[in-house]
Protein backbone atom coordinates (compact mmCIF):
# COMPACT_ATOMS: atom_id res chain seq x y z
CA UNK A 1 0.00 0.00 0.00
CA UNK A 2 2.83 2.35 0.92
CA UNK A 3 4.53 1.74 -2.41
CA UNK A 4 1.34 2.40 -4.33
CA UNK A 5 1.00 5.65 -2.39
CA UNK A 6 4.54 6.79 -3.24
CA UNK A 7 4.02 6.19 -6.96
CA UNK A 8 0.53 7.69 -6.80
CA UNK A 9 1.80 10.94 -5.29
CA UNK A 10 4.47 11.37 -7.94
CA UNK A 11 2.19 10.57 -10.85
CA UNK A 12 -0.65 12.73 -9.59
CA UNK A 13 1.73 15.66 -9.12
CA UNK A 14 3.15 15.03 -12.60
CA UNK A 15 -0.22 15.88 -14.14
CA UNK A 16 -0.18 19.25 -12.44
CA UNK A 17 3.52 19.88 -13.11
CA UNK A 18 2.74 20.09 -16.82
CA UNK A 19 0.11 22.10 -18.71
CA UNK A 20 -1.78 18.90 -19.54
CA UNK A 21 -3.83 19.05 -16.33
CA UNK A 22 -5.12 22.55 -16.91
CA UNK A 23 -5.76 22.09 -20.61
CA UNK A 24 -7.53 18.83 -19.95
CA UNK A 25 -9.77 20.15 -17.20
CA UNK A 26 -10.73 23.31 -19.08
CA UNK A 27 -11.51 21.56 -22.37
CA UNK A 28 -13.31 18.74 -20.57
CA UNK A 29 -15.55 21.11 -18.65
CA UNK A 30 -16.23 23.52 -21.49
CA UNK A 31 -17.09 20.78 -23.94
CA UNK A 32 -19.17 18.62 -21.64
CA UNK A 33 -21.07 21.40 -19.93
CA UNK A 34 -21.33 23.57 -23.05
CA UNK A 35 -22.75 20.88 -25.27
CA UNK A 36 -25.29 19.99 -22.59
CA UNK A 37 -26.79 23.48 -22.42
CA UNK A 38 -28.59 23.54 -25.77
CA UNK A 39 -30.56 20.28 -25.37
CA UNK A 40 -31.16 21.09 -21.72
CA UNK A 41 -32.80 24.43 -22.37
CA UNK A 42 -34.56 23.24 -25.53
CA UNK A 43 -36.18 20.27 -23.82
CA UNK A 44 -36.74 22.06 -20.57
CA UNK A 45 -36.40 18.86 -18.54
CA UNK A 46 -34.62 18.87 -15.20
CA UNK A 47 -32.40 15.83 -15.74
CA UNK A 48 -28.84 15.11 -16.90
CA UNK A 49 -29.44 12.22 -19.28
CA UNK A 50 -28.04 14.09 -22.28
CA UNK A 51 -24.99 15.06 -20.27
CA UNK A 52 -24.20 11.46 -19.33
CA UNK A 53 -25.27 10.21 -22.76
CA UNK A 54 -22.48 12.21 -24.40
CA UNK A 55 -19.75 10.84 -22.12
CA UNK A 56 -19.04 7.43 -23.73
CA UNK A 57 -18.14 9.17 -26.99
CA UNK A 58 -16.30 12.15 -25.47
CA UNK A 59 -14.24 10.05 -23.09
CA UNK A 60 -12.90 8.03 -26.03
CA UNK A 61 -10.81 11.12 -26.76
CA UNK A 62 -10.26 12.41 -23.25
CA UNK A 63 -9.20 9.30 -21.37
CA UNK A 64 -6.43 8.09 -23.71
CA UNK A 65 -5.01 11.63 -23.50
CA UNK A 66 -4.69 11.10 -19.75
CA UNK A 67 -3.32 7.59 -19.87
CA UNK A 68 -1.02 7.78 -22.90
CA UNK A 69 1.90 9.09 -20.89
CA UNK A 70 1.67 6.62 -18.01
CA UNK A 71 4.20 4.11 -19.38
CA UNK A 72 5.24 5.50 -22.75
CA UNK A 73 6.80 8.57 -21.15
CA UNK A 74 8.82 6.46 -18.72
CA UNK A 75 10.02 4.21 -21.51
CA UNK A 76 11.07 7.15 -23.60
CA UNK A 77 12.89 9.01 -20.82
CA UNK A 78 14.59 6.01 -19.23
CA UNK A 79 12.75 6.23 -15.91
CA UNK A 80 11.09 2.92 -16.77
CA UNK A 81 14.35 1.23 -15.84
CA UNK A 82 14.33 3.03 -12.50
CA UNK A 83 10.73 2.00 -11.76
CA UNK A 84 11.35 -1.62 -12.69
CA UNK A 85 14.42 -1.85 -10.44
CA UNK A 86 12.75 -0.34 -7.37
CA UNK A 87 12.10 -2.82 -4.58
CA UNK A 88 8.38 -3.01 -5.37
CA UNK A 89 6.19 -5.19 -7.54
CA UNK A 90 5.32 -4.18 -11.08
CA UNK A 91 1.66 -4.37 -10.04
CA UNK A 92 2.26 -1.78 -7.30
CA UNK A 93 3.86 0.66 -9.70
CA UNK A 94 1.04 0.03 -12.15
CA UNK A 95 -1.68 0.60 -9.56
CA UNK A 96 -0.01 3.78 -8.35
CA UNK A 97 -0.07 5.13 -11.88
CA UNK A 98 -3.61 3.93 -12.53
CA UNK A 99 -5.01 5.46 -9.36
CA UNK A 100 -3.25 8.74 -10.15
CA UNK A 101 -4.98 8.90 -13.53
CA UNK A 102 -8.26 7.84 -11.94
CA UNK A 103 -8.00 10.50 -9.24
CA UNK A 104 -7.27 13.10 -11.87
CA UNK A 105 -10.31 12.04 -13.88
CA UNK A 106 -12.47 12.21 -10.76
CA UNK A 107 -11.23 15.76 -10.13
CA UNK A 108 -12.27 16.72 -13.66
CA UNK A 109 -15.60 14.96 -13.20
CA UNK A 110 -16.12 16.76 -9.88
CA UNK A 111 -15.74 20.00 -11.83
CA UNK A 112 -18.99 19.21 -13.63
CA UNK A 113 -20.93 19.20 -10.34
CA UNK A 114 -21.99 22.74 -11.16
CA UNK A 115 -24.37 21.19 -13.69
CA UNK A 116 -26.53 19.27 -11.18
CA UNK A 117 -26.43 22.41 -9.02
CA UNK A 118 -27.85 24.43 -11.90
CA UNK A 119 -30.39 21.75 -12.76
CA UNK A 120 -31.43 21.68 -9.10
CA UNK A 121 -31.90 25.43 -9.02
CA UNK A 122 -33.97 25.49 -12.19
CA UNK A 123 -36.16 22.50 -11.56
CA UNK A 124 -36.77 19.49 -9.39
CA UNK A 125 -34.48 16.74 -10.72
CA UNK A 126 -34.33 13.12 -9.56
CA UNK A 127 -31.23 13.17 -7.34
CA UNK A 128 -30.89 9.39 -7.34
CA UNK A 129 -30.80 9.29 -11.10
CA UNK A 130 -28.08 11.93 -11.26
CA UNK A 131 -26.06 10.10 -8.61
CA UNK A 132 -26.41 6.87 -10.52
CA UNK A 133 -25.29 8.69 -13.67
CA UNK A 134 -22.15 9.88 -11.90
CA UNK A 135 -21.43 6.35 -10.71
CA UNK A 136 -21.81 5.18 -14.30
CA UNK A 137 -19.48 7.94 -15.51
CA UNK A 138 -16.87 6.94 -12.95
CA UNK A 139 -17.09 3.26 -13.91
CA UNK A 140 -16.97 4.11 -17.60
CA UNK A 141 -13.84 6.18 -17.01
CA UNK A 142 -12.30 3.36 -14.95
CA UNK A 143 -12.74 0.96 -17.86
CA UNK A 144 -11.39 3.34 -20.48
CA UNK A 145 -8.42 4.16 -18.25
CA UNK A 146 -7.48 0.53 -17.75
CA UNK A 147 -7.63 0.04 -21.53
CA UNK A 148 -5.56 3.21 -21.94
CA UNK A 149 -2.84 2.28 -19.44
CA UNK A 150 -2.58 -1.14 -21.05
CA UNK A 151 -2.07 0.45 -24.48
CA UNK A 152 0.51 2.84 -23.04
CA UNK A 153 2.42 -0.13 -21.64
CA UNK A 154 2.70 -1.70 -25.07
CA UNK A 155 4.39 1.27 -26.68
CA UNK A 156 7.17 3.74 -26.09
CA UNK A 157 5.60 6.57 -28.05
CA UNK A 158 2.87 8.67 -26.46
CA UNK A 159 1.09 9.54 -29.68
CA UNK A 160 0.90 5.90 -30.72
CA UNK A 161 -0.36 5.03 -27.24
CA UNK A 162 -3.03 7.71 -27.57
CA UNK A 163 -4.23 6.46 -30.96
CA UNK A 164 -4.19 2.81 -29.94
CA UNK A 165 -6.05 3.62 -26.73
CA UNK A 166 -8.64 5.61 -28.66
CA UNK A 167 -9.23 2.79 -31.15
CA UNK A 168 -9.51 0.21 -28.37
CA UNK A 169 -12.00 2.31 -26.39
CA UNK A 170 -13.94 3.03 -29.56
CA UNK A 171 -14.27 -0.70 -30.16
CA UNK A 172 -15.96 -1.17 -26.78
CA UNK A 173 -18.26 1.71 -27.62
CA UNK A 174 -19.00 0.49 -31.15
CA UNK A 175 -19.90 -3.07 -30.20
CA UNK A 176 -22.57 -1.78 -27.85
CA UNK A 177 -24.46 0.14 -30.54
CA UNK A 178 -27.65 -1.73 -31.56
CA UNK A 179 -27.16 -0.98 -35.29
CA UNK A 180 -23.67 -2.45 -35.20
CA UNK A 181 -24.91 -5.48 -33.31
CA UNK A 182 -27.68 -5.96 -35.87
CA UNK A 183 -25.19 -5.77 -38.74
CA UNK A 184 -22.96 -8.40 -37.19
CA UNK A 185 -26.05 -10.50 -36.48
CA UNK A 186 -26.70 -10.37 -40.21
CA UNK A 187 -23.34 -11.97 -40.90
CA UNK A 188 -23.23 -14.44 -38.03
CA UNK A 189 -26.61 -15.00 -36.50
CA UNK A 190 -26.63 -14.11 -32.79
CA UNK A 191 -22.97 -13.18 -32.60
CA UNK A 192 -23.57 -9.43 -32.75
CA UNK A 193 -26.07 -9.50 -29.90
CA UNK A 194 -23.71 -11.63 -27.89
CA UNK A 195 -20.87 -9.13 -28.38
CA UNK A 196 -23.21 -6.25 -27.61
CA UNK A 197 -24.03 -7.68 -24.21
CA UNK A 198 -20.72 -9.25 -23.31
CA UNK A 199 -18.31 -6.57 -24.54
CA UNK A 200 -20.24 -3.52 -25.69
CA UNK A 201 -20.50 -0.96 -22.94
CA UNK A 202 -23.60 0.99 -23.96
CA UNK A 203 -26.24 -1.47 -22.72
CA UNK A 204 -24.57 -1.53 -19.30
CA UNK A 205 -23.96 2.19 -19.16
CA UNK A 206 -27.37 3.30 -20.38
CA UNK A 207 -29.24 1.53 -17.63
CA UNK A 208 -27.11 3.47 -15.15
CA UNK A 209 -27.96 6.86 -16.62
CA UNK A 210 -31.59 5.84 -16.40
CA UNK A 211 -31.03 5.43 -12.68
CA UNK A 212 -30.72 1.63 -12.46
CA UNK A 213 -27.60 0.25 -10.85
CA UNK A 214 -27.59 -3.50 -11.27
CA UNK A 215 -24.97 -5.88 -10.01
CA UNK A 216 -24.46 -7.23 -13.53
CA UNK A 217 -23.61 -3.84 -14.99
CA UNK A 218 -21.22 -2.95 -12.18
CA UNK A 219 -19.59 -6.36 -12.53
CA UNK A 220 -19.20 -5.81 -16.26
CA UNK A 221 -17.24 -2.59 -15.75
CA UNK A 222 -15.17 -3.81 -12.82
CA UNK A 223 -14.33 -7.17 -14.40
CA UNK A 224 -13.10 -5.62 -17.64
CA UNK A 225 -11.16 -2.96 -15.74
CA UNK A 226 -9.42 -5.55 -13.59
CA UNK A 227 -8.78 -7.72 -16.65
CA UNK A 228 -6.92 -4.96 -18.48
CA UNK A 229 -4.95 -4.01 -15.37
CA UNK A 230 -3.96 -7.64 -14.97
CA UNK A 231 -2.93 -7.82 -18.64
CA UNK A 232 -0.85 -4.70 -18.10
CA UNK A 233 0.97 -6.30 -15.18
CA UNK A 234 1.53 -9.55 -17.05
CA UNK A 235 2.99 -7.61 -19.95
CA UNK A 236 5.34 -5.73 -17.59
CA UNK A 237 6.50 -8.90 -15.89
CA UNK A 238 6.94 -10.70 -19.21
CA UNK A 239 9.11 -7.92 -20.61
CA UNK A 240 12.11 -9.34 -18.77
CA UNK A 241 12.25 -12.53 -20.79
CA UNK B 1 28.75 -10.17 -3.24
CA UNK B 2 27.67 -10.89 -6.77
CA UNK B 3 27.99 -14.23 -8.47
CA UNK B 4 27.20 -14.62 -12.16
CA UNK B 5 27.27 -18.16 -13.46
CA UNK B 6 27.03 -19.20 -17.13
CA UNK B 7 24.61 -16.46 -18.02
CA UNK B 8 23.32 -16.37 -21.57
CA UNK B 9 20.93 -13.77 -22.90
CA UNK B 10 19.54 -13.58 -26.40
CA UNK B 11 17.54 -10.87 -28.11
CA UNK B 12 15.92 -12.59 -31.06
CA UNK B 13 18.82 -14.16 -32.93
CA UNK B 14 21.50 -11.90 -31.44
CA UNK B 15 23.37 -13.38 -28.52
CA UNK B 16 23.96 -10.46 -26.16
CA UNK B 17 25.68 -12.53 -23.49
CA UNK B 18 27.22 -15.92 -24.10
CA UNK B 19 27.86 -18.07 -21.05
CA UNK B 20 29.25 -15.27 -18.92
CA UNK B 21 30.59 -16.04 -15.44
CA UNK B 22 32.29 -13.86 -12.88
CA UNK B 23 32.30 -13.03 -9.22
CA UNK B 24 32.62 -9.88 -7.22
CA UNK B 25 33.36 -9.82 -3.50
CA UNK B 26 32.46 -7.32 -0.85
CA UNK B 27 34.62 -4.23 -1.03
CA UNK B 28 35.81 -4.86 -4.56
CA UNK B 29 35.56 -2.41 -7.45
CA UNK B 30 35.18 -3.91 -10.88
CA UNK B 31 35.73 -2.02 -14.11
CA UNK B 32 33.58 -3.39 -16.89
CA UNK B 33 35.12 -2.70 -20.27
CA UNK B 34 34.12 -3.48 -23.79
CA UNK B 35 33.26 -1.93 -27.12
CA UNK B 36 29.78 -0.53 -27.61
CA UNK B 37 27.27 -3.34 -27.94
CA UNK B 38 29.53 -5.88 -26.26
CA UNK B 39 26.96 -6.76 -23.60
CA UNK B 40 28.08 -4.59 -20.67
CA UNK B 41 24.70 -2.97 -20.16
CA UNK B 42 22.86 -6.25 -20.67
CA UNK B 43 24.92 -7.87 -17.94
CA UNK B 44 24.15 -4.98 -15.61
CA UNK B 45 20.46 -5.10 -16.42
CA UNK B 46 20.40 -8.79 -15.53
CA UNK B 47 22.13 -8.25 -12.19
CA UNK B 48 19.69 -5.45 -11.33
CA UNK B 49 16.75 -7.74 -12.27
CA UNK B 50 15.58 -5.46 -15.06
CA UNK B 51 16.08 -8.34 -17.46
CA UNK B 52 16.01 -12.05 -16.78
CA UNK B 53 18.78 -14.35 -18.01
CA UNK B 54 17.78 -17.00 -20.58
CA UNK B 55 20.24 -19.44 -19.06
CA UNK B 56 22.45 -19.48 -16.01
CA UNK B 57 22.04 -18.01 -12.54
CA UNK B 58 22.86 -14.74 -10.88
CA UNK B 59 22.94 -14.38 -7.12
CA UNK B 60 23.41 -11.21 -5.12
CA UNK B 61 24.49 -11.88 -1.51
CA UNK B 62 23.29 -15.42 -2.09
CA UNK B 63 19.82 -14.34 -3.24
CA UNK B 64 18.78 -15.47 -6.71
CA UNK B 65 17.65 -12.65 -9.01
CA UNK B 66 14.82 -14.73 -10.47
CA UNK B 67 13.53 -16.14 -7.19
CA UNK B 68 13.54 -12.99 -5.07
CA UNK B 69 13.96 -10.00 -7.35
CA UNK B 70 12.61 -7.55 -4.77
CA UNK B 71 15.18 -8.57 -2.16
CA UNK B 72 17.94 -8.17 -4.74
CA UNK B 73 16.71 -4.76 -5.85
CA UNK B 74 16.73 -3.51 -2.26
CA UNK B 75 20.46 -4.19 -1.98
CA UNK B 76 21.46 -2.57 -5.25
CA UNK B 77 21.91 1.05 -6.23
CA UNK B 78 21.69 1.34 -9.99
CA UNK B 79 22.56 4.11 -12.38
CA UNK B 80 21.41 3.06 -15.87
CA UNK B 81 23.15 4.29 -18.98
CA UNK B 82 20.38 6.76 -19.82
CA UNK B 83 20.03 8.59 -16.52
CA UNK B 84 16.48 7.98 -15.26
CA UNK B 85 15.30 11.46 -14.33
CA UNK B 86 11.82 12.93 -14.07
CA UNK B 87 12.29 16.23 -15.84
CA UNK B 88 9.10 17.72 -14.40
CA UNK B 89 10.48 17.50 -10.83
CA UNK B 90 13.24 19.44 -9.14
CA UNK B 91 16.30 17.74 -7.72
CA UNK B 92 15.00 17.63 -4.17
CA UNK B 93 11.57 16.26 -5.10
CA UNK B 94 13.17 13.65 -7.30
CA UNK B 95 15.65 12.39 -4.70
CA UNK B 96 12.96 12.32 -2.02
CA UNK B 97 10.69 10.36 -4.35
CA UNK B 98 13.37 7.75 -5.04
CA UNK B 99 14.20 7.61 -1.32
CA UNK B 100 10.56 6.96 -0.40
CA UNK B 101 10.16 4.45 -3.21
CA UNK B 102 13.15 2.65 -1.73
CA UNK B 103 11.52 2.52 1.68
CA UNK B 104 13.19 5.43 3.47
CA UNK B 105 11.15 7.69 5.72
CA UNK B 106 11.44 10.56 8.16
CA UNK B 107 14.81 11.13 9.81
CA UNK B 108 16.52 8.35 7.91
CA UNK B 109 15.43 9.83 4.59
CA UNK B 110 16.63 13.25 5.72
CA UNK B 111 20.07 11.95 6.75
CA UNK B 112 20.57 10.00 3.56
CA UNK B 113 19.28 12.86 1.44
CA UNK B 114 21.69 15.32 3.05
CA UNK B 115 24.58 12.91 2.65
CA UNK B 116 23.88 12.24 -1.05
CA UNK B 117 23.41 15.90 -1.86
CA UNK B 118 26.72 16.68 -0.17
CA UNK B 119 28.62 13.77 -1.69
CA UNK B 120 27.39 14.43 -5.20
CA UNK B 121 27.81 18.19 -5.02
CA UNK B 122 24.17 19.05 -5.57
CA UNK B 123 23.70 21.50 -2.71
CA UNK B 124 23.28 24.52 -4.99
CA UNK B 125 20.90 22.78 -7.39
CA UNK B 126 18.25 21.40 -5.04
CA UNK B 127 15.43 23.67 -6.19
CA UNK B 128 16.33 23.67 -9.87
CA UNK B 129 13.96 21.80 -12.18
CA UNK B 130 15.76 18.79 -13.61
CA UNK B 131 15.10 19.83 -17.21
CA UNK B 132 17.22 22.93 -16.61
CA UNK B 133 20.23 21.01 -15.30
CA UNK B 134 23.45 20.64 -17.26
CA UNK B 135 24.59 17.19 -18.32
CA UNK B 136 27.05 17.04 -15.46
CA UNK B 137 24.44 17.81 -12.82
CA UNK B 138 22.01 15.36 -14.38
CA UNK B 139 24.64 12.66 -14.12
CA UNK B 140 25.30 13.58 -10.50
CA UNK B 141 21.60 13.56 -9.70
CA UNK B 142 21.46 10.08 -11.21
CA UNK B 143 24.35 9.01 -9.03
CA UNK B 144 22.73 10.51 -5.93
CA UNK B 145 19.59 8.53 -6.76
CA UNK B 146 21.63 5.30 -6.83
CA UNK B 147 23.18 6.08 -3.43
CA UNK B 148 20.11 7.31 -1.57
CA UNK B 149 19.33 4.05 0.23
CA UNK B 150 22.98 3.35 1.10
CA UNK B 151 23.11 0.12 -0.91
CA UNK B 152 25.78 -2.54 -0.40
CA UNK B 153 26.16 -2.91 -4.14
CA UNK B 154 26.49 -0.15 -6.68
CA UNK B 155 26.02 -0.75 -10.37
CA UNK B 156 26.97 2.24 -12.45
CA UNK B 157 26.58 2.15 -16.22
CA UNK B 158 28.96 4.75 -17.61
CA UNK B 159 28.83 7.04 -14.57
CA UNK B 160 31.28 9.57 -15.99
CA UNK B 161 29.87 10.00 -19.48
CA UNK B 162 29.30 13.62 -20.35
CA UNK B 163 31.23 15.01 -17.43
CA UNK B 164 34.09 17.47 -17.63
CA UNK B 165 37.55 16.44 -16.35
CA UNK B 166 37.04 18.09 -12.99
CA UNK B 167 33.71 16.38 -12.44
CA UNK B 168 35.24 13.06 -13.50
CA UNK B 169 37.84 13.50 -10.76
CA UNK B 170 35.05 14.18 -8.29
CA UNK B 171 33.10 11.05 -9.23
CA UNK B 172 36.32 9.02 -9.19
CA UNK B 173 37.10 10.14 -5.66
CA UNK B 174 33.55 9.40 -4.61
CA UNK B 175 33.68 5.87 -6.02
CA UNK B 176 37.01 5.25 -4.32
CA UNK B 177 35.77 6.55 -1.00
CA UNK B 178 32.76 4.25 -1.15
CA UNK B 179 34.82 1.23 -2.04
CA UNK B 180 35.68 0.06 1.43
CA UNK B 181 32.09 -0.79 2.36
CA UNK B 182 30.54 -1.55 -1.00
CA UNK B 183 30.92 -3.73 -4.03
CA UNK B 184 30.94 -1.59 -7.13
CA UNK B 185 30.64 -2.45 -10.80
CA UNK B 186 31.12 0.39 -13.21
CA UNK B 187 31.30 0.31 -16.96
CA UNK B 188 33.09 2.69 -19.23
CA UNK B 189 34.67 2.82 -22.60
CA UNK B 190 37.09 5.51 -21.55
CA UNK B 191 39.97 3.32 -20.52
CA UNK B 192 42.04 6.00 -18.86
CA UNK B 193 39.38 6.15 -16.19
CA UNK B 194 39.92 2.65 -14.98
CA UNK B 195 43.43 2.50 -13.48
CA UNK B 196 42.92 5.40 -11.04
CA UNK B 197 39.84 3.72 -9.60
CA UNK B 198 40.53 0.01 -9.65
CA UNK B 199 42.91 -2.58 -10.96
CA UNK B 200 40.31 -5.34 -11.37
CA UNK B 201 38.80 -5.32 -14.82
CA UNK B 202 36.62 -7.53 -16.96
CA UNK B 203 36.85 -7.06 -20.69
CA UNK B 204 33.82 -8.24 -22.57
CA UNK B 205 33.52 -8.55 -26.32
CA UNK B 206 30.64 -9.84 -28.43
CA UNK B 207 28.92 -11.23 -25.36
CA UNK B 208 31.90 -13.15 -24.03
CA UNK B 209 34.32 -12.34 -21.26
CA UNK B 210 37.72 -12.21 -22.90
CA UNK B 211 39.66 -11.17 -19.83
CA UNK B 212 39.11 -11.02 -16.08
CA UNK B 213 41.76 -10.04 -13.60
CA UNK B 214 44.25 -7.40 -12.54
CA UNK B 215 45.33 -5.01 -15.26
CA UNK B 216 48.98 -6.05 -15.04
CA UNK B 217 48.09 -9.75 -15.28
CA UNK B 218 45.87 -9.16 -18.26
CA UNK B 219 48.57 -7.32 -20.09
CA UNK B 220 50.86 -10.26 -19.50
CA UNK B 221 48.17 -12.66 -20.71
CA UNK B 222 47.54 -10.70 -23.84
CA UNK B 223 51.14 -10.32 -24.84
CA UNK B 224 52.59 -13.65 -23.78
CA UNK B 225 54.32 -14.80 -20.64
CA UNK B 226 57.49 -12.80 -20.91
CA UNK B 227 55.85 -9.64 -22.06
CA UNK B 228 57.53 -6.50 -23.13
CA UNK B 229 55.20 -4.90 -20.65
CA UNK B 230 57.75 -3.22 -18.49
CA UNK B 231 60.76 -3.78 -20.66
CA UNK B 232 62.96 -0.89 -21.29
CA UNK B 233 62.27 0.21 -24.81
CA UNK B 234 65.69 1.64 -25.08
CA UNK B 235 67.46 -1.68 -25.62
CA UNK B 236 64.93 -2.90 -28.17
CA UNK B 237 64.99 0.29 -30.11
CA UNK B 238 68.73 0.44 -30.06
CA UNK B 239 68.96 -3.11 -31.41
CA UNK B 240 66.40 -2.31 -34.06
CA UNK B 241 68.32 0.77 -35.07
CA UNK B 242 71.53 -1.15 -35.30
CA UNK B 243 69.86 -3.83 -37.44
CA UNK B 244 68.76 -1.21 -39.89
CA UNK B 245 72.12 0.42 -39.84
CA UNK B 246 70.64 3.58 -38.58
CA UNK B 247 71.26 5.63 -35.54
CA UNK B 248 68.82 6.17 -32.82
CA UNK B 249 68.14 9.82 -32.49
CA UNK B 250 65.73 10.04 -29.61
CA UNK B 251 64.41 7.43 -27.29
CA UNK B 252 61.48 7.28 -24.90
CA UNK B 253 60.41 4.82 -22.33
CA UNK B 254 57.04 3.23 -23.01
CA UNK B 255 54.75 0.91 -21.18
CA UNK B 256 51.99 -1.22 -22.52
CA UNK B 257 48.94 0.42 -21.22
CA UNK B 258 45.49 -0.94 -20.56
CA UNK B 259 44.52 0.47 -23.90
CA UNK B 260 46.84 -1.89 -25.76
CA UNK B 261 45.49 -4.84 -23.83
CA UNK B 262 41.96 -3.78 -24.58
CA UNK B 263 42.58 -3.42 -28.29
CA UNK B 264 44.45 -6.69 -28.42
CA UNK B 265 41.61 -8.57 -26.71
CA UNK B 266 38.62 -7.05 -28.42
CA UNK B 267 39.99 -6.72 -31.92
CA UNK B 268 38.79 -9.29 -34.41
CA UNK B 269 41.36 -11.79 -35.59
CA UNK B 270 42.88 -13.12 -32.47
CA UNK B 271 44.73 -12.23 -29.37
CA UNK B 272 47.64 -9.93 -29.29
CA UNK B 273 48.77 -10.38 -32.84
CA UNK B 274 50.21 -7.40 -34.58
CA UNK B 275 50.17 -5.20 -31.57
CA UNK B 276 53.35 -3.31 -31.08
CA UNK B 277 54.69 -1.00 -28.53
CA UNK B 278 53.29 2.44 -28.38
CA UNK B 279 55.93 5.03 -27.89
Amino acid sequence: MRNIGTIFRREFAAYFNSPIAYIFIIVFLVLNCGLFMTPFFLQGQADMRDFFGNLPLFLIFFIPALTMRLWAEDKRSGTFELLMTLPMRASEVMLGKYFAAAAFYLVALAGTLTVPLMVGLLGDPDGGMIASGYIGAALLGALYMSVGIFCSGLLRDQISAFILGMVACFLFFLLGIPAVAATIDGWFSGFGSFLQNAIGLLPHYQSMIRGVISLGDVTYFLALTVAFLALNTIWLEGRKY
Amino acid sequence: MIEVRDVTKRFGTTVALNSVSFRLDQGEILGFLGPNGAGKSTAMKIITTFLAPDEGTVTVDGVDVLEQPLAVRGRIGYLPESVPLYVDMNVQEYLEFVGRARGLEGARLKTRFDWCVQACGLVTELKRPINELSKGFRQRTGLAQALIHDPDILILDEPTSGLDPLQILGIRDLIRSLASQKSIIFSTHILQEVPPVTDRVIIINEGRIVADGKIAELTRQAFGADSQFERDLEAAAAALARGHAAEAVAMQKARLALEDTFIALTKQGGRGKGVGLHA
